[in-house]
This record gives structure tokens, C-alpha cells and sequence, in this order.
């Protein structure tokens, strides 16, 4: 695609240019200080071979953190230690990037070291033995024993992905990635960065004939044929499917949810953007789920729910960038439940799944209320401005909307038109067209699954406990949500050991 | 899986680092407005147009929390904050009516409060604002579901290895200040939230005031306007900050250690700390401790080198060396790949020490690693949230901004001589506590 795309304040300006290279996006902006950089490698962890998975991660990994033809990494990091200056890779399912940002003063020397990341790497045995061990370490230890609310939403991505491209982790399984060989790197490279497959984006204040110049050192890529992937078609689960992980802890973590399906380009995601916003707005006290669960109940640190993916939500408040995909979950985050006397962890565990569900429900029959809906077109008119806050986040989502081909000026300029336009009428007939709340996967991450299972195989209401008296109308609330029906089948309830997790596929 | 190359300050410039010979390297006006009550608000426009944020920065954190069994309340009573007053009882639907982004955090020194909003409502946030830190209200039973909120942001993170391993690094290296807990506080305390209601109430009473608050606004409003509104809203704010009396940490006499055992997986993480003297934008001794911990054990270090790149026998290697308002920790942080290899790792940063006390660094990397620095500061200035967020430390250590100019002129000033002299002074066996966390049960 070609276009050029010009921002103030969060506004997306669009302005054809003619001549602009092919596979440019651009995003100019002159006054700016700073240059941004965005190489999107149309591979991801779905083109992984099977039984390497974690390839397409250790292969974008060892361009950013290795050595170059031209330097050793060691003198790379010594280049770039005086700019305060770096680059990165992120790997998503479908989607590779390389980004950077500079100022302009530093410019050339940056410019040098980034291409030649890209294009001149060396494919050092050491870099690669030590980014491998860097990978290993997470996967055996990190994954397992850092968060278990991240590990638990990884592990609902792949149950819902089960048998499709985006079943395995974008970091692999322990097994596959002991297996993949620098050999394997080297194949990955030649096949997928190729110029035919690399969309440059350039954006800030950089100087006349610098964008031809980059794309005329990224045709020296030489071409490929790449075979598309299928994308994935997860099946709706029959009924609530749920794994516990068992682990020593005195928290839960739970993730649940269910594929939809609804993309950023679809008719429809402003009308579930709006309704997203209000049932579980990401990190804000807006969340009507934080407000029953935390809020209300002081449960938990937070309550939220999602209609794209989202990885390490922990770490932002704002949503990540990159991570384009042909298919996408309806999620819910439970932040972790903790133990507290009196009470026991799994009622508590339970009760505020049973109040997710329950809610998730609510929304389903009664739809929104006009109140509602006004309120969350309120919030997200203003509140979406800082979800393009840096030139990096604007080429970055310059870069997603030509990977769903968002039309005219893009999405963070089609937020504001898109919600105006939202009705009653058309919100409530978004929700029964993508939510229900009978078939989900459900993850818990908490001690003792035995009990967990036959405490979710009873039935049995699992009603909490307070620190402070509530009132009537409070209690009898919680009585409906400590019984409210979790229909699970003993054969839809899977047991793993922490150990077990991701060891292989 | 998220990869990030080079220094940890992945930022860009607002202006050449080279281009502040004249003026400080702060590259915006600003206004101080100051009340008669102690107050004071920076104003200062800079970031996108038609954007403000607005930071309420207190001098009041974890630091503050002298009494026992009250580990943690700085940061519970942050939550607080949130729960609205008499005139303005929903704070949270108020905010998000407006879409602003709002949040709080709380750290050892300080709790700094924000909105991220369109400048239209410049007026309803400086009313809104000023209205909870002076008139704060909520009934006990709210209270204690907070709590039940508190303690599941504990649990949130509490079996990571760095939070495992920091406690355990507060208790060893300190007997008396508050700096040996960390500012979630310790489980116990966190549990007992719920019954310290009263407790609660004294310390908005006591901290909660104007000498001890200190406004940021930054971005696209009028600078008169704004002072205006400043004044009218903060005027009535009655002063009567009530300074803690921090227990002084005695002066350590031995080199301390201890090993942790880590209840879940970890490779060993080896962690050497030494006693360092509080923050100064002045001080040339202190500055130079902080480029000291850059150029010993930063991404740039020749250990770093060694150790990560060429022989792998570390995952990663860091020298936070960044001081406190109270004297505090210079620490370095690794992890090791061989459990055997632990002495031998402690060994490669003890000779580090060594040299630095003997040998003097050259200039080249005494200047790249000034450059880093000062870009490090300039380029996170991009945006009206960034620009407040970089002044905190400076707010927190001097009660204003005027101190980033001064610091970056001594970081001018410091040779390869204050350097080692840094060393010698500061990097003591006296003054060394080494914390080794290793996995309950060992390696399997």
C-alpha cells in the first residue's frame, strides 16, 4: 500500500502522495524531534514449522540482540549506548516488527546499525546461543512462576486455538525450541524477509528522500514466494470447557472466553468497541466488571474484558500495537482472588467467576441501556486520543491498519465517527450477534485442582465472606451470584501441573 | 515475546543533548506559582495540542510510614483517594465522563496522582483535584472492601522473583529506616488493613497538605488562566504538614549476607548492594555514584560484556545505582545461568569494585556514558504525561523542578577522578549487604 499520513493531536489527517515507494507507510511529521521506525515482516508465529515452534521469536530476537556483518553486538550496544537509543523486536501470531526511535541529531549512525540488524546479520553461534538460553529460561521458569493471570490468559488463547496456526505460544513449547538450530534461523530468514514481504514505516521528523532511501536499501532483500496461511477457524466449545493448573499459591488466576468473530475492519467493532468499553474497560474503574467485583467487593485488583487480543496487560494502560490477527477472542481477565479468613480460596475463586458470567449474561439479555451507552461514546471520545500519544504509537497503528486495510484515514481517526454513529438498536443487536455466555473456556490457576474440580462438579453455591457488614439488598445479590449455574461435564475438566505447562506441543 | 535493544532509556530527545550550553538542559518555560500556604504548582506547556496532564505529587510514600504494622499504608491510602468527597462523591464517574486517563502510584519517596485529559476541562479537574486533597470522605465499610483490593494488588505480584527478592534485600541491609520494607508493605500489615480506619483519617490529616504537595500541570493550556485557577482552588487549603520522624539507619559496620530461598523456579539471582548517601543535584560525590553504577555494571560496562556477551554465564547484569531522598541502596543485580558458578560471578563484580577504586575510567566513556544520560532524559519528553512523569524525581528530592538544570550541570562536571573517588568512598566492604536468592529445593 502506499500512503502518507499526517497527525496532530491525535487526528489522523490523510493526504495522498504520489510517488510514495511501494510497502511504505509513512506517518510525517516535520516538527518533530524524533524518528520513528516500524519494519512489519508479514510472519509470525503461525508460519512456526511444526515441531519449531517459537522459530519465528528466536529468529526476530537474534536480529535485534545479535551481531551484524558489520558489528559485533557488543559493538552495536556500544554505538547505541550514547544515543540512549536501541531497537526491538515483537512477534505476534501473524505479525513480526522491528522498532525504533531516535533523535534526529543521531540519525545517520542509528539509521546504519538499524538496516543493517535487518539486513546484514551475522547469525552468530554465540548471539544465538545466548538468546536461546535467555528463551529457554523464560519458558521453564518465567512463564511458569512470574504471573500466573499472564500464564492464564496464554493458556486461553490456546485452548481456543487448539489444532489451528495460533495454538502454540509465540515463544514455543521448552521441547521445540531446545530443537531449533541456528540452521533453522538461517532457513526462517531467507524465507519470510524477503522485500516482497516487508512493509517499511518511517514516521516523525525525518528529511526529504530518507523514506526512498530506506526502501531502496530494503529492496536489496531478495524477492520470495510466501504461501499465505490459512486463517485459523477456532470451533465454539459445546458447553464450558475448563483447565486448572495446579500450582502452590494462595491466589487464583482466571482467564476465560471465547472466540468471536469480529475484526477492527468489521461493520461492527465500533458498536462492540462501545460495549467492550462499558462491561470491562482495561485497567479503569469505567469496567461495570470492576465495579461489581472489585469495587463493590474488594475481590481483586481489577476486572476486565477484551475484544482483541491483549497481551501483558499488566505491564500497560494502553493497548498494544502489533498484534493484528485474523481471529480474535472475547476475554475476560479476573485479576487474582486471593485468600482471605474467613473463606475459602476456591468459593472465592468461583464466586467471581460465577459474577463474570453472570454479568457477561446480564449484557446479553438486557443489552445496553441508552444511559449506558452514552456514557461509555463519553468516555472513549476523549480517552482514545492516548492510545496514539507517541509518533511510535501512531506509525504502529499505521502499520495495523494496513494489516486489516482499515479504510480512509485509518483507526485511531475512525474512533470518533464510528461511535458517534452508534445507536441502542445497533449496540444491542452487536451483542447478541458476538456474546452468549454458555460455551467458554475457563482457566484457573490455583492450588489443590482436585478439590477445584469436584467443587465445580458439585454445583454447590460457593458464597464470600466480608470484612465489614453490607447491606440486605448487597447479600441477596451475592446469594444469586454464589448459585448461579456453572454447568461443567467431568469430561470437559483438564488437570495440568505447573511443571507441565507448554513443555511441549 | 518483546525484545528491547541497548539502554534501558529506549527515548528521544526534545532537543540535542549538545544544544544546552546556555540555560539548562530542561528544554520548556515554565511558571511557579506559589501560595502563602506552601503550596506549589509548575506550569508548564509543552506536549500535543489541546492535551494536559495534570500530576499531584506528595512527598509522602512508604518512607513515611514510622509506625509499626503500617507497612504499606502510603500506597492503601492512595486507593482512597478514589473514593470521593462530600461535594464531588463520584470521582471515578466524574473522571471518566471526561475520558481522562487517571491513575495513582506510590513508591518509597512519594504518591503521584494524574489525569491525562483534553484541556477543556482544565477548570473542573483543578476543582476536582483540589477538592479530594483537601476534603477526602468515605465511610469505614468502603474502606474495608478496599482493603480486600489492596491485598489482591499484593497477590498480584507477590511470588514474583524480584518482589521475593527485594523484601528480603530491605530487611538485610536496614535495621531502622523505613527504607526496609518495600512499599507494598509486608503481607501481615496488608492483612490487617481493614481495622486501620482511624489510622487512615491522621494520615490524610497529617500528609495530605500544601507544603507537602506539589502540582505539575503540563501541556496546552494559558498560563494565566491556569495560575488563576490555582489560586482560587488551592488558596483555602489549610497548611499543617506533620513531618514524620524517620528513624536515621545507623551506619553499618560489616558486610552483610544472606541467602533466600525462592518457593517457585529461578536461576540464582545474585544481588550486592552497598549503602549510598541521599540524592543531590549538587553533590558531586553522589552524581558521580550514579554514573559510577552506568559505567561499572550498565549495558555498556566492560563486565557486562564479559559476562552476558562473551562468556553467557549471566542472563543479564544491571547496576541500579539511582539514589533516594534518604540515603539508600546502590545495588547490582544479575542472574546466573550455572548455580556453581555463583562465588565466581561475585567474584568478577568484586574485582569490578576494585578497579574502579584504582583505576581511572577513560574519557570516552566517561562522555558516551553522559551523553546516555542526558538523552535518556531529554527524549522521554515527547509527550505532556512523559514531560510530568521525568520531573517526579526531582519533586520528590528538592520539593520543586529547578533542581534538573543543576543536576545536569554537575553531571557536566564530573571526571574520571570523582569517579574513583566514588568508588573508594562508597563502594565499601563496611557498607556491602549480598543477598543470593536461589530455588527452594535446588535445581531440578
Amino acid at each position: 500500500m502506499t500512503r502518507r499520513m499526517t497527525i496532530a493531536a491525535g487526528l489522523v489527517v490523510l493526504s495522498a502522495c504520489a510517488g510514495q515507494p511501494k510497502d511504505t507507510i509513512t506517518v510525517s511529521e516535520p516538527d518533530s524531534p524524533f524518528i520513528a521506525f516500524n519494519v512489519w515482516v508479514k510472519a509470525g508465529s503461525q508460519n512456526d514449522p511444526a515441531g519449531k515452534e517459537g522459530l519465528a521469536a528466536l529468529t526476530a530476537a537474534l536480529l535485534a540482540d545479535g551481531s551484524t556483518t558489520a558489528d559485533a553486538y557488543d559493538q552495536i550496544l556500544a554505538k547505541l549506548y550514547p544515543m540512549a537509543a536501541g531497537y526491538g523486536s515483537s512477534v505476534d501470531k501473524e505479525m513480526t516488527v522491528f522498532t525504533g526511535r531516535v533523535h534526529r541529531d543521531n540519525l545517520e549512525a542509528y539509521y546504519t546499525l538499524f538496516k543493517n540488524a535487518l539486513l546484514s546479520p551475522a547469525f552468530a553461534e554465540a548471539d544465538f546461543e545466548r538468546i536461546k538460553a535467555q528463551t529457554l529460561n523464560f519458558l521453564e521458569r518465567s512463564r511458569r512462576y512470574n504471573r500466573d493471570e499472564e500464564l492464564s490468559k496464554e493458556l486461553l488463547f490456546w485452548m481456543a486455538y487448539r489444532g489451528t496456526p495460533y495454538e502454540h505460544p509465540e515463544e514455543g513449547y521448552v521441547e521445540s525450541v531446545q530443537s531449533i538450530t541456528l540452521d533453522d534461523v538461517r532457513a526462517f530468514y531467507d524465507q519470510y524477509y524477503a522485500r516482497n514481504n516487508v512493509v517499511l514505516g518511517v514516521g516523525g521528523g525525518y528529511s526529504d528522500g530518507f523514506v526512498e532511501r530506506v526502501r531502496a536499501d530494503f529492496d536489496a532483500l531478495p524477492a520470495r514466494t510466501v504461501t499465505p496461511v490459512a486463517p485459523p477457524q477456532p470451533a465454539m466449545p459445546d458447553g464450558i470447557h475448563v483447565l486448572i493448573v495446579e500450582k502452590q499459591t494462595d491466589a487464583s488466576a482466571i482467564s476465560l472466553g471465547f472466540p468471536i468473530d469480529l475484526l477492527r475492519s468489521d461493520p461492527d467493532f465500533y458498536a462492540m468497541m462501545a460495549v467492550n468499553s462499558w462491561f470491562g474497560e482495561h485497567r479503569n474503574s469505567f469496567s461495570h466488571l470492576y465495579q461489581v467485583i472489585r469495587e463493590l467487593r474488594g475481590m481483586n485488583y481489577g476486572d476486565y474484558s477484551y475484544i482483541e487480543a491483549y497481551p501483558a496487560g499488566f505491564a500497560t494502560q494502553v493497548p498494544p500495537t502489533n498484534v493484528s490477527r485474523r481471529s480474535q477472542l472475547f476475554e475476560i481477565w479476573i485479576r487474582p482472588i486471593s485468600l482471605t479468613a474467613p473463606g475459602t480460596l476456591h468459593d472465592r475463586t468461583l464466586f467471581a467467576t460465577r459474577a463474570a458470567v453472570r454479568e457477561l449474561q446480564t449484557l446479553v439479555d438486557g443489552g445496553m441501556s441508552p444511559g449506558a451507552l452514552e456514557a461509555a461514546k463519553g468516555f472513549l471520545h476523549n480517552y482514545t486520543v492516548n492510545w496514539g500519544s507517541t509518533i511510535s504509537r501512531r506509525l504502529a497503528y499505521a502499520i495495523d491498519d494496513a494489516f486489516y486495510g482499515m479504510p480512509g484515514a485509518g483507526f485511531l481517526a475512525s474512533i470518533r465517527p464510528g461511535l458517534a454513529a452508534l445507536d441502542t438498536a445497533t449496540v444491542n443487536t452487536a451483542i447478541r450477534r458476538h456474546l452468549q455466555s454458555g460455551n467458554m473456556y475457563v482457566i484457573f490457576v490455583t492450588a489443590d485442582a482436585q478439590a477445584m474440580k469436584r467443587k465445580l462438579l458439585s454445583g454447590e453455591p460457593t458464597p464470600i465472606t466480608y470484612a465489614s457488614e453490607q447491606s440486605a439488598a448487597h447479600m441477596a445479590e451475592d446469594a444469586l451470584i454464589a448459585a448461579y449455574p456453572l454447568p461443567v461435564r467431568e469430561e470437559n475438566i483438564t488437570i495440568l501441573g505447573i511443571d507441565e505447562v507448554f513443555e511441549r506441543r | 515475546m518483546r525484545r528491547l535493544i541497548g539502554a534501558l532509556l529506549l527515548l528521544a530527545a526534545a532537543t540535542g543533548a549538545a544544544a544546552q550550553q546556555d540555560g539548562g538542559i530542561f528544554p520548556f518555560d515554565y511558571r511557579l506559582v506559589e501560595l502563602d500556604n506552601g503550596f506549589k504548582a509548575y506550569l508548564i506547556n509543552a506536549g500535543a495540542p489541546g492535551q494536559i496532564a495534570y500530576l499531584s505529587v506528595v512527598r509522602t510514600g512508604s518512607r513515611d510510614e514510622v509506625e509499626p504494622g503500617k507497612s504499606g499504608f502510603a500506597h492503601f491510602f492512595e486507593h482512597m483517594m478514589f473514593r470521593g468527597t462530600d461535594k464531588y462523591p463520584e470521582y471515578d464517574a466524574i473522571t471518566a465522563g471526561m475520558g481522562a486517563a487517571r491513575n495513582a502510584n506510590t513508591s518509597n519517596d512519594r504518591t503521584a496522582y494524574y489525569l491525562v485529559a483534553s484541556s477543556e476541562y482544565l477548570e473542573q479537574i483543578v476543582d476536582l483535584e483540589s477538592d479530594r486533597f483537601m476534603n477526602l470522605k468515605y465511610p469505614e465499610p468502603d474502606f474495608r472492601t478496599e482493603a480486600g483490593a489492596v491485598l489482591g494488588e499484593y497477590q498480584q505480584g507477590a511470588l514474583t522473583p524480584g518482589r521475593w527478592l527485594n523484601e528480603k534485600i530491605r530487611e538485610t541491609a536496614f535495621d531502622r529506616h523505613t527504607y526496609r520494607h518495600t512499599t507494598i508493605g509486608f503481607e501481615a500489615d496488608v492483612r490487617a488493613m481493614p481495622e486501620g480506619y482511624e489510622y487512615s483519617i491522621s494520615f490524610h490529616r497529617r500528609f495530605y497538605r500544601p507544603e507537602n504537595v506539589v502540582l505539575v500541570l503540563v501541556g496546552d493550556f494559558d498560563a494565566d488562566g491556569a495560575e488563576a485557577l490555582v489560586r482560587q482552588y488551592y488558596t483555602g487549603w489549610a497548611p499543617g504538614y506533620q513531618a514524620p520522624d524517620i528513624p536515621v539507619e545507623p551506619t553499618q559496620r560489616a558486610t552483610r549476607r544472606k541467602i533466600v530461598r525462592y518457593p517457585g523456579r529461578t536461576l540464582p539471582i545474585l544481588s550486592v548492594n552497598y549503602k549510598a548517601p541521599a540524592w543531590s543535584a549538587t553533590d558531586k560525590a553522589a552524581v558521580a555514584l550514579e554514573v559510577l553504577g552506568e559505567v561499572a555494571f550498565g549495558p555498556n560496562s566492560d563486565l557486562y560484556r564479559k559476562l552476558v556477551i562473551d562468556e553467557r554465564r549471566v542472563q543479564y547484569l544491571s547496576g541500579n545505582f539511582g539514589l533516594s531522598r534518604d540515603p539508600d541502596l546502590a545495588s547490582i543485580a544479575t542472574m546466573i545461568v550455572r548455580p556453581d558458578d555463583v562465588a565466581a560471578v561475585e567474584g568478577e563484580i568484586q574485582a569490578t569494585v576494585d578497579r574502579f577504586k584504582t583505576e581511572l575510567v577513560d574519557a570516552t566513556t566517561l562522555d558516551d556514558t553522559k551523553s546516555n544520560l542526558k538523552y535518556g532524559f531529554l527524549m522521554g519528553l515527547e509527550t505532556a504525561q512523559n514531560v510530568a512523569f521525568a520531573l517526579i524525581p526531582y519533586v520528590v528530592n528538592t520539593g520543586g523542578i529547578e533542581a534538573v538544570d543543576a543536576y545536569y550541570r554537575t553531571l557536566d562536571t564530573i571526571t574520571p577522578e570523582d569517579l574513583r573517588a566514588a568508588a573508594e568512598r562508597f563502594l565499601v566492604d563496611s557498607g556491602k549487604t549480598v543477598v543470593t536468592m536461589v530455588q527452594a529445593g535446588g535445581e531440578r
